[in-house]
This record gives structure tokens, sequence and C-alpha cells, in this order.
């Protein structure tokens, strides 16, 4: 798939999603137990045989950086190509604030794009879960001739997503609607795209021009009204975005359910990340579980329901853990009562600790924490 | 380059006693504790140990070992100078080739493998224990001694001492004299079959050996025999801790039982991790009727009946109802609504279907029978397996 290069914007982070960012981009969100957020878009790109991706970033990268490593996880450790990171470069006005949107983040890095070899480009999203068959739209886009494929969503559940496309008799787009919620009509855009690279370089080359950063609002939309031909390809799986909280511990909470969870972790379109311990995870004499998800290397010997556990926790005796989203690392003493709560990594309970979150409103308690 | 020391690891045997689970892959290479296979044991040893080259000797259905060391990378073995070797009998030109004879056979095929790293010191190692050594003290030991050959002890007891190669010490507490199996053990001194020689040594005895016709070409039987008679000094080295041989169907239980009782072996213990190669997969899942107890599960479970004093490898399914106890449950075995799995090891990707019921608890007073089912087997509903049954393909269900 040499005719594919992968783009993946991990710059953003939207700051509803409050504590759990103060230390890492929204990309580099735990998720589902073992998982980073961007783990998705990366493992949608390796499946379909893309392995050479610039993820592009901007700010508070250091955990993302930790996690890509090398690229070895998604077999992107290549000696030509491969994985590469993309903080700002060039230009010193791209190290200050935030990019204004997706055209400013591409110019940003426009001379790693314009060596690019590749024919088409596949852009996504850092900081969604869903789990995209890409070989299908790849082979619709090569063969239909058309400068862009947008990839699409069908599902009501969907939360997040704002551009809606209308679609012309022959299915091409036609409009872009932003926060059509009430339309009945169109298909929500999951914001990944196929593009041949001239089309990109010439989008680029308009918003530069233009000094219009919104890639939706102000270039996609141009482009079409003036003749862009423009492909709509549905995804059918299972998707969210990561851009609060709220949203966070929703889809977290959501993986309980095996249905939906066997939609984002196909057997034949693996997740894959970065490896951690090999130990199996330990559960004690006295310990209770139900409907929860647990991680390897874990020992419990407390009590977990509606959980999800990251590696490494250590869940004393007597301890009752409720609706929490525990992350790696953390220890939790005898006798603590945890109810909604989002603890994230490397926090300890001392013994009898309670503290409640509301369904509406879970606890964050944050990273390093020692209570 | 030159090293210190390099560990040749025997992975070639059969395990013809583990039968119904070793019919197509080597013993090392049986799914072991959850996450791992037996051959990590002694793999994460080596890594933990400081040790960066390894042969591993292959002759029995080694696909599957070959693929899972691969680089070795999941070991830190994937360095440029060494790593980690797989070794299978070969031709020479001119030759017949052989497969390996025995033990010291092995070894004597391999020299010039051996000979490229020129060490000063080669630990030979056993593909088929589970336990956590460090090899680097062995040798600290050895090299103390001024010792030819350095052979890692147990103590057990008398009674024991009858189903092992056991020592007998002399002079300065050197071994002189090595009892394979005595009816009359005269010490507690048990060979745990891991033993480092002095190089130029060992090659000396395996020439000499592999000219012997009448020799089984066996360690334990005639290299340390032969050192012992010529005076040559062996050292044992007193190994305080948890180890276990695998190799038949009550010992695999009892090992895999045996991790469920942390102050036996931790594996937990940052300082020395074993590491395996795995899958990667989704945390694995309690569902809402599931009931877990003193167990050990691993990722791409999923779990929705009662799992109670049993070991999971990854992504093993047990569905509603379900009764899993005092079990061994290797990668991707599924046990479906209201079966029953008792005291019994279940080989990979096997499918237990509803309401079968394989193997049974002891009666009061008796001993337990493990029933032992193979791998990519399927039971049909509503059939039992009974107790103590080696089940090793579909005709015998």
């Amino acid at each position: 798939m040499k005719d594919f290069h992968g783009l993946i914007f991990a710059y953003y982070t939207d700051a509803r999603l409050r504590e759990l960012v103060s230390m890492r981009t929204a990309a580099s969100l735990p998720f589902c137990g073992r998982y980073r957020v961007i783990d998705f878009s990366l493992s949608a790109m390796r499946n379909a045989g893309i392995v050479d991706v610039g993820v592009i970033m901007q700010r508070d990268y250091q955990s993302l950086l930790d996690h890509l490593g090398g690229g070895k996880a998604w077999d992107m450790a290549r000696r030509t190509g491969g994985l590469r990171m993309l903080p700002p470069f060039g230009l010193p006005e791209y190290h200050r604030g935030n990019y204004a949107g997706t055209m400013e983040a591409l110019i940003a890095v426009s001379s790693y794009i314009k060596d690019v070899k590749a024919k088409y480009f596949v852009l996504m999203l850092g900081d969604m879960c869903a789990n995209i068959d890409l070989t299908v739209p790849m082979e619709q886009h090569r063969k239909s001739g058309s400068a862009i494929t947008a990839i699409c969503t069908d599902r009501a559940d969907a939360e997040g997503f704002r551009m809606t496309y209308l679609t012309d008799d022959n299915g091409k787009a036609r409009q872009i609607l932003v926060d059509a919620v009430n339309e009945k009509e169109g298909f929500l855009s999951l914001e990944a795209y196929i593009i041949n690279k001239e089309t990109l370089l010439e989008l680029m080359e308009t918003s530069r021009k233009q000094s219009l950063h919104r890639f939706h609002k102000d270039t996609l939309d141009s482009w079409l009204k003036e003749g862009g031909k423009m492909d709509i390809y549905v995804h059918h799986g299972y998707t969210a975005l990561i851009r609060s909280v709220d949203s966070y511990y929703k889809a977290n909470m959501d993986m309980l359910n095996n249905d939906i969870r066997h939609e984002l972790f196909p057997a034949e379109r693996p997740v894959f990340t970065k490896a951690r311990e090999e130990v199996s995870t330990y559960y004690g004499v006295g310990s209770y579980s139900r409907n929860s998800l647990v991680a390897d290397n874990c020992i419990i010997d407390g009590s977990i329901e509606n959980c999800i556990v990251f590696s490494g926790a250590r869940i004393r005796p007597g301890a009752k853990l409720k609706n929490c989203i525990v992350m790696n690392d953390c220890i939790v003493e005898v006798g603590c009562s945890l109810d909604h709560c989002i603890i994230d990594k490397d926090c300890s309970f001392s013994p009898n600790t309670v503290l409640n979150g509301n369904e509406r409103l879970p606890l964050i308690v944050p990273k390093g924490s020692n209570i | 380059m030159k090293k210190t020391m390099i560990a040749m690891l025997l992975a070639g045997g059969q395990g013809s006693r583990l039968y119904a689970l070793t019919q197509s892959v080597a013993k090392p290479s049986v799914p072991f504790g959850g996450k791992y296979r037996i051959i990590d044991f002694p793999l994460s040893n080596c890594e933990n140990s400081g040790i960066d080259t390894v042969g591993v000797l292959t002759q029995y259905r080694p696909l599957q070992l070959n693929s899972y060391i691969g680089s070795g990378q999941p070991w830190d073995l994937d360095v440029n100078d060494g790593g980690v070797f797989i070794l299978p009998p070969y031709q020479s030109a001119g030759e017949k080739g052989s497969w390996f004879t025995g033990t010291a056979n092995a070894i004597c095929q391999n020299l010039a493998f051996i000979e490229e790293y020129d060490p000063d010191h080669v630990v030979i190692l056993s593909g088929d224990h589970i336990y956590k050594m460090d090899y680097a003290d062995m040798l600290r030991d050895h090299v103390e001694h001024n010792a030819a050959c350095t052979i890692s002890v147990l103590t057990v007891t008398l009674e024991e001492a009858t189903r092992f190669g056991m020592m007998n010490l002399g002079e300065g507490g050197y071994i002189k004299e090595f009892e394979e199996k005595p009816k009359h053990p005269k010490s507690t001194l048990a060979s745990m079959g891991i033993y480092i020689f002095d190089w130029k040594k060992l090659r000396k005895y395996l020439l000499q050996d592999d000219a012997d016709p009448n020799s089984k070409h066996d360690f334990g039987h005639n290299i340390i025999p032969a050192m012992i008679a010529d005076g040559e000094k062996i050292w044992p080295y007193r190994f305080k801790g948890y180890w276990r041989d695998v190799g038949t169907i009550d010992s695999l239980w009892d090992a895999n039982m045996d991790m469920l009782t942390p102050q036996l072996i931790d594996l937990y213990d940052p300082e020395w991790p074993i590491s395996a190669r795995s899958p990667i997969c989704p945390p694995h899942q309690v569902g809402s009727h599931a009931e877990i107890l003193h167990s050990i599960v691993t990722e791409g479970c999923e779990i929705d009946g009662i799992v109670d004093n049993s070991v999971l490898s990854p992504s093993v399914h047990i569905g509603v109802g379900a009764n899993i106890k005092y079990s061994v449950l290797m990668p991707g075995v599924v046990v479906e609504a209201g079966a029953s799995v008792e005291y019994a090891i279940i080989g990979e990707n096997t499918i237990i279907r509803a309401g079968a019921k394989v193997g049974g608890s002891p009666a009061p007073g008796e001993g337990k029978k493990i029933t032992t089912i193979g791998p990519d087997l399927e039971i049909p509903a509503g059939s039992t397996v009974k107790v103590g049954a080696m089940i090793s393909s579909s005709e015998e269900v």
C-alpha cells in the first residue's frame, strides 16, 4: 500500500477533558484497560497495509511520544518510511498558541507532506475510537476518480461529530452542514478522508493564501462549491469521539457491553498497542468481580463492579470499587470505597478512603495523587 | 566477540508423558501459568541474569517453538552481537546427518556455534522447568570454587530422592558421586539439570564421549561421571526457591496450581519479570453472571460462569452457568453454557460444548486424577469425559 500515506491529527485536545489532559494530549488518553485512543487510527492504517504514517502533534506530546516509541507495535518501525512524529517545525509562529485549525496544522508540516511519494493521503483523527476497515474506501477511492472520499457514519449513537454531508443524486457530496443535529438526510462525517496528494496540496495553498484555517467550514465547503468531486463511504461500526470527560467516561463504559466491544475489537482487525509487562491477573480468595474489564498484571483481592481496570492495579481486601475507571499502577488499600471515579495513573488511596462521583459528573483523581 | 558465558537451552524433548498436549508441539512451548509458555522461564532467567547469547536446541516438532521465539525480542534477546539462535540437527557435506542422540550429543553437534562466541563458561539449561534463578550468581559460585562443572542442586526429602539424580559430596564439599534415581539415597541434594561448565573442559569431554559408541551421550549418565572419575572439581550450587520439573500431567497441573500461591513463586516481582510473546487482546471481561475465586485470568478472556482455583490463558471463553474448578485452560479454550470442567487440563482452542462434563473432583480420601484434553478438539454437548481420561483425538471422545 505504498500508494497511500497516513496522517493522524494528534494536536487537538479539547479543554472539556479537563484534568485528564493536563499532562497529555487527547490522542494519548488511556482507553479500555490497555489502549491509548490513538491506537485505533494507527491500527486501522496498519491493518490496511499503510505503514508510512505521520502523526501531527503540537503540545504536551511527551506521553504520546512515549507511547508511540519507534512505531514497532504497529509494524511501523521501518528502515525507510514508517512512523514519523511531526511536531511543529520550521516556522516559529507554530510553536506558540494552538493551531487555528486542521489546515494550519497541515501547513505547519507542509515540507513533510510535499516530500511524500504516495499518490493518496489517508487523514484520521487521533482522538477517535473506531475500528474502520480502510481497505474498502481505499479501493473505492482508487476506482472512483474522485479527489476526496469522506468516511462517514450512519450510527445514531456516534456523538461529538459536527459535520454532515448532503449528497446529490449520484451520491457525491454537495454541501457541508455544521451542527445539523436534527437533519434527517445526509451523512455524519468521521472527519476521516482519503485525498489525492495534489488536491491536498491545492487545498493547503488556497488556505495559506486566504489565511483561512478551518478544514470543513472554510476549505472543503468552498472546494465543493467550486465543483470538487467528493465520494462518501459509510462506516457502520461503533464510533466515539473523545472530546469531554463525559464522552471519555461513556466510551469506556460502553466497552462493558460485549456487542459494542466486539465491534471495536474484531478478531480480523486487531487493535495494536504498546506491550506492557507479561503476567496474568490474580484474583485472591476473597475477591468479588462483576461486569468489569480487567487488564493483565492486576492483583484483585477486593471487590470491583462495573469497572475498567488497567494493568498494575492492586485492589486490597475489602476495598470496593464501583463504576470506576482505574488507570495504570494504582493502589487501592483495604476498606476504600470508590464510586464513579476516573482514577488517573499512579494514584494510591490509603485505607478506608471514601470518594464518590456521580454518573453525570464522574470524579477525576489526577495522575499521581496520594489520598 | 568473546563472551564470558553463553547459554545452551535443551528444548528438543518430545515430552511423551504429556502425550495429548505435545502431539503437535514440543514440550517447552506448552502454555503455562496463564500468560506463559514453559520456555519463557529459562529465557527470562537468561535475560534477567544478563546472558545475551542463547542457543535453543530443537528437534521434536519445532515449528511452533521457532515462531514463538522468533527474533527473541520479548526477552530482549534481539541484540546485535549475540541473541537467540534456534539450533536444529543438520547435515554436513560428505557426512550423514543425524538426530540429536542425547543431551550431550546435542551440544556436541553445535560446537561450531559455541566456538563462535569463544565463551569461558557455558550454562546448560532445560526447556521444561519452572523456576526463577540468577545464573550470574551460580557463575560466581562456580568461579569462586574453581570448578570444572557446577551443578545446581535442591534439597529434597529422602523419599523424593528416589526420583532425582542425587549428589553425594566428598572432600571440600565437592561432588564425588552422581547417582541417577537411587533406590537407597545417600544424600538429599538433587540435581536440577542445570549445569555450568568450564568450556575448554566440557569441549574435551564432549569429544571424548562422542567417540565412545557405547555412550548414551547424556550429561547425567556419561559426561559428569566421566569428569568425576578423572577427579575434576564438581561443585554443588545450592538453589533455594521454587523449582518444578513439569514433565508429567500431574506435575504440570501441580505447578500451574502453585501459581495461585504467590508465596511459592512471585510472578509480579518487577525485579525479575518473566517475559512472554503474546497477542495483544482487550482486557478480560468479567460478565454479570461471573464468579471468579482464587484464580489467574489473562487478557482476551470472556467469563460469565464460575471460575474457581483455576488458571486461564489468553482468550478463554466461559459461558453462563459453566463451572470451572481446579483446572488449567490453555489459550482459546471455549467452555459453553452449563458445562463443567474439574481437575482438568484443556489444550489450546478446544471447545467444550454446552452441558458437557469433563473430569471431576476426587472423592474424599482419594488422590486426584487429572483429566487431559488435547488441543483443537470438540467435546460434544451433554457428553461426559471420565475422570482421569487423556483425550488426544476426536475419535476418543
